[in-house]
């Protein structure tokens, strides 16, 4: 390359540049997590707490098992977990158990044969009709037959009421049909600063029409008002029903008469704990984000969602069901599912309850005299683990994300626009929804 | 008369492009009650927004990625642009038109219909989360090749000829020789490109998904869209607000710059 | 030395050429083939034919997208060019911070289209947005800026030209100062009102000007993502869905990796035809 003897200088800065590409290569490929030879990487979801539960389970189990060591990871950070977890599907970077994967999700990867079945392994079938009632272990069967999921952690989605503002507007305890919630809106309506619009509102949900949005308003009341009923079964649609109409009505009223706002209240700051709303659809999490920030005097309590006034019996709700997976990547499958035998003891449930506050998604958890000291101590949890009784999951079905996009955008036009009757909204989604189902 | 009439009208004007600016500086760094009221000022100024900022998000770490990027891309379209630019206007050989005419194509070519093969790409080549996969799609730069052919054609030729007779190799004449001469060129290229990609959030969105690789305006998107900020607004504004603070800082010192790069751009269209 | 130097073009020019095989020929040719199949990227591709393009002509949000964008640059296009020109005259006097007005003018066009859209979205709320509290002092009414599906597009659309018109002003500047003092003063001569002036030698001499922003503009408005991806997330009622961020939904949220292709090479085809239309009717036009 005799030119470049003419200018030294180029010489020097060209080796740079390649030597930066290539260290930028290999500084980001650090950053891809690989799993190692002997060992089984497990990822859980990147909440403080869980980091810290999984670590003392994986410490534990590397001490019994030195030579069958877990190494342990938080998902790394995104945008949002699933996202993670897909790009490492596609870069063939998963992790050996992930406990993180939402139940939606599981279908589709399932499909693409990503993961490991489960009732294959020794003793599963055994260990989950322990664990988990009839109607759970349904629920996470596949398409196929196989399950690809243990069934790990569930957030319920309940009604959480501001005690002060509800006991001003007559309400002592919160409202559980429609007719009262109803009324309630009516009464804690109200023009505060008197410049001719609404800014106390008796709840809010997220008008926002992410798919995803469904899951804490229609998706609940849904649930609740028709026991339980599926949406999609065997890729057959099944939620054009009087239940689904229902909820859309209810929906539509608390969004004309103005009870909930139209606006976007969640690009404020919290309208629960400053009192502009007084009830909100929310989970778990919600009490340790309620003790951080609540003002002085703030009192709250939880109860199941609203149901139709002729509503008997108990109501169900959506649990937003994160599970465990193991992806076939694994080398080693059996050796992982030793782990996860004893991630998921009741002793070790009982340390997660402690250590996260959120629920094992274990049968009989509110009634079992083992976790009594647990939720005596944690009174606001109970009504959870009541509700833990009464929840779904989601459908299997591969294009369940598609389905709720779909019935998300007949939401917006119908409940929170009136463009449409709800009858002619719910009608209208399971058409385009059968469209898309095979 | 006129005059007063004038300068109202600018005073107005300049107002309604400035305040907008001096609102979220200001209620950045207002307590979180008095947000949603403030007009001006607030009663007391606070750091929690930025505190709470730091502790959620990598946000410094954002900035040197985008910094390393921007600056690398940069780097690229200047040395090769130049290179190019230099080829197609100085020197003769065969496919010189051919290629110019590509040159011209692509510019025209939109880019919706490359995004989603080229994230496929990315994918096989295994450049998702990873800065190669930031910066080698726009290391060449259609604008910036003609900018510097241009350019190059409309310096005398003797300048060339005299590198030549001198011995010196097609690499030292450009380098050497065209760059000292052509700042207004490398100038303009340089701020429009680096400001370009500095400020570019689509194809960060698509192509990194791990926090650590985000590049700031990608961080700070999200930050705001998303549910990590706990609907606490000081702390959204916060984030906006710095990642407004490093070009406006530029912008105060080589305004003029800024300015004269994007006019000539546009004269030369 | 002169093989060398004949190889030297050559070894110039590969670089780009590699490039622009990787990064632009072979994702065109792929997106070819894309268009034709079923794709989630995680399970095998799935020969599906022509039923992407059955499904988009059919898709309602695929023709919603292309009417939001007409509705975008119906309103942001004359806006700039009015809003830029008028700056730029007032500015084409001899003052005093002159040079203060544009740096504040061409402010926002510098800054992140992430932090404008921020902003502006607080701006814009309907309870707290400095806009309506403003609105509501002067005893008008509060508008549902982000709220009313009719107003939503048009909103983005002011805030777009409050970002760009800045560089439009400095522009026309440019081209209002490199009119020759000797035609006005000549045409004052013959006794011409402002407003011959204006259309006879003005308008003429910063032609070149006005084409840029409708060709820029429309470019830009066929481009919209962050805009409303930050701002209404496409909505009330899909008013603001652009085509790039439906593209990026069913691309990214979706994994229709076909479906999304074939969207792209629609909107890119729409794209070309509009500015080829554009570049006939308004080059002629003034």
């Amino acid at each position: 390359m005799k030119k470049l003897n003419c200018f030294p200088g180029l010489v020097k800065y060209q080796n740079f540049y390649f030597l930066l590409i290539f260290l930028l290569n290999f500084y980001s490929c650090h950053n891809k997590q690989l799993s190692s030879n002997n060992q089984i990487l497990y990822w859980s979801s990147n909440n403080t707490y869980e980091i810290e539960f999984s670590r003392a389970v994986v410490k534990e189990w590397n001490r019994l098992n030195p030579d069958q060591r877990v190494k342990f990871q938080p998902v790394p950070e995104g945008q949002s977990s699933e996202e993670v977890i897909l790009a490492a599907v596609v870069g063939k970077t998963t992790p050996d158990i992930y406990s993180n994967m939402w139940q939606g999700d599981v279908e589709a990867y399932a499909d693409a044969g990503v993961l490991v079945a489960l009732d294959t392994l020794p003793g599963f079938l055994e260990f989950l009709n322990l664990r988990c009632d009839s109607q759970t272990i349904a629920e996470v069967t596949s398409r196929d037959g196989h399950i690809y999921q243990i069934p790990w952690k569930i957030n319920p989605i309940m009604l959480i009421s501001n005690v002060n503002m509800m006991k001003k507007i007559g309400f002592v305890t919160p409202p559980v049909t429609y007719s009262e919630f109803l009324k309630a809106g009516e009464s804690f309506k109200k023009d505060i600063d008197g410049d001719g619009y609404v800014d106390q509102w008796v709840g809010y949900s997220e008008v926002m029409v992410r798919w995803w949005q469904r899951f804490f308003d229609f998706y609940p009341l849904y649930l609740a008002a028709s026991h339980g009923a599926p949406l999609v079964r065997n890729n057959k649609i099944l939620f054009d029903n009087i239940f689904a109409v229902n909820v859309f009505k209810f929906l539509q009223i608390l969004y004309e008469r103005n009870y909930f706002s139209k606006e976007r209240l969640s690009a404020r700051q919290d309208v629960f704990l400053s009192g502009v709303i007084a009830t909100r659809f929310t989970g778990p999490w919600e009490i340790m984000h309620a003790e951080n920030f609540k003002p002085e005097g703030f009192e709250y309590e939880f109860s199941p969602v609203p149901v139709p006034d002729e509503f008997k019996g108990e109501p169900y709700t959506y649990c937003d069901p994160k599970n465990i997976v193991i992806f076939n990547t694994c080398k080693d499958p059996k050796i992982a599912w030793e782990f996860l035998k004893m991630l998921t003891t009741k002793e070790k449930d009982l340390l997660f309850l402690e250590m996260t506050n959120q629920l094992p998604r274990r049968q009989n958890i509110a009634e079992d005299p083992f976790f009594e000291n647990y939720f005596n101590r944690n009174p606001k949890m109970l009504p959870f683990a009541r509700q833990a009784k009464f929840v779904k999951g989601t459908d299997t079905s591969p294009v369940l994300k598609e389905i709720f996009d779909i019935i998300s955008q007949e939401y917006e036009a119908c409940v929170v626009y009136s463009k449409k009757s709800p009858e002619q909204a719910i009608a209208d989604a399971a058409k385009a929804a059968r469209l898309i189902v095979y | 008369m006129k005059r007063i009439f004038l300068h109202i009208i600018l005073i107005v004007g300049a107002i309604v492009f400035l305040y907008p600016f001096l609102w979220m500086v200001t209620a950045s760094l207002s307590p979180e009650s008095e947000i949603t009221k403030l007009t001006f000022l607030p009663s007391t100024f606070t750091l929690t927004g930025y505190q709470q900022m730091v502790e959620k998000i990598p946000i410094f770490r954002a900035f040197f990625n985008s910094l390393l990027v921007s600056l690398s891309i940069t780097a690229g379209v200047l040395v090769f642009g130049s290179m190019v630019g230099y080829a197609l206007s100085r020197l003769r050989f065969r496919g010189r038109n051919l290629i110019f005419f590509i040159i011209i194509f692509t510019m025209t070519l939109p880019f919706q219909i490359t995004l989603i093969p080229q994230y496929i790409i990315m994918v096989k080549l295994g450049w998702v989360d990873n800065y190669l996969g930031l910066i080698v799609p726009y290391l060449m730069n259609a604008f910036g090749i003609i900018m510097f052919r241009q350019y190059f054609m409309s310096l005398p030729q003797d300048l060339i000829d005299a590198a030549r007779i001198d011995g010196c190799s097609e690499a030292r004449i450009l380098f050497g020789v065209l760059w000292p001469n052509s700042i207004p060129a490398l100038v303009t290229v340089g701020i429009i490109t680096f400001m370009a990609s500095w400020n570019e959030v689509l194809w960060p969105l698509i192509v990194i998904r791990n926090e650590n690789l985000m590049t700031m305006p990608q961080l700070v998107t999200l930050f705001v869209v998303g549910g990590r900020a706990e609907s606490q607004l000081g702390v959204k504004l916060a984030s906006a607000t710095i990642l407004a603070v490093p070009i406006i800082i530029a912008y105060m010192f080589f305004q003029r710059y800024f300015i004269q790069s994007m006019a000539t751009t546009g004269m030369k269209e | 030395m002169i093989n060398k130097n004949k190889m030297t073009p050559y070894i110039m020019v590969s670089p780009y050429i590699i490039h622009f095989l990787a990064f632009i020929a072979f994702p065109v040719i792929f997106s070819f083939i894309l268009m034709f199949h079923r794709w989630n990227i995680i399970s095998p591709m799935q020969y599906i034919g022509l039923g992407n393009f059955d499904h988009l002509f059919q898709d309602r949000l695929f023709f919603k997208a292309i009417l939001n964008t007409i509705i975008f640059l119906v309103i942001h296009i004359p806006l700039q060019i009015i809003v830029a020109l008028f700056f730029a005259e007032m500015l084409n006097q001899k003052l005093k911070l002159r040079g203060f007005y544009r740096a504040a003018f061409f402010l926002p066009v510098v800054v992140s289209g992430v932090v404008v859209t921020y902003m502006w979205q607080q701006l814009y709320g309907y309870d707290t947005g400095v806009l309506n509290r403003l609105l509501v002092w002067l005893g008008l009414g509060k508008v549902g800026w982000l709220l009313d599906p009719k107003v939503a597009m048009p909103s983005i659309a002011i805030m777009a030209t409050w970002k760009n018109v800045g560089l439009y002003i400095v522009l026309f500047l440019v081209g209002l100062q490199s009119v020759p003092q000797q035609y006005y003063e000549a045409a004052d001569l013959e006794g011409a009102s402002h407003w011959q002036k204006f259309r006879h030698i003005t308008l003429p001499m910063i032609n070149p000007t006005f084409f840029m922003v409708v060709v820029l503009s429309t470019i830009g408005g066929f481009s919209l993502f962050i805009e409303p991806y930050i701002m209404t997330d496409g909505g009330p009622l899909n008013s603001t869905l652009s085509a790039v961020l439906y593209i990026y939904r069913e691309g990214f949220f979706f994994y229709h990796m076909g479906y999304a292709t074939t969207l792209g090479f629609f909107f890119a085809l729409l794209i070309l035809a509009v500015v080829v239309i554009q570049r006939k009717f308004v080059e002629r036009e003034i």
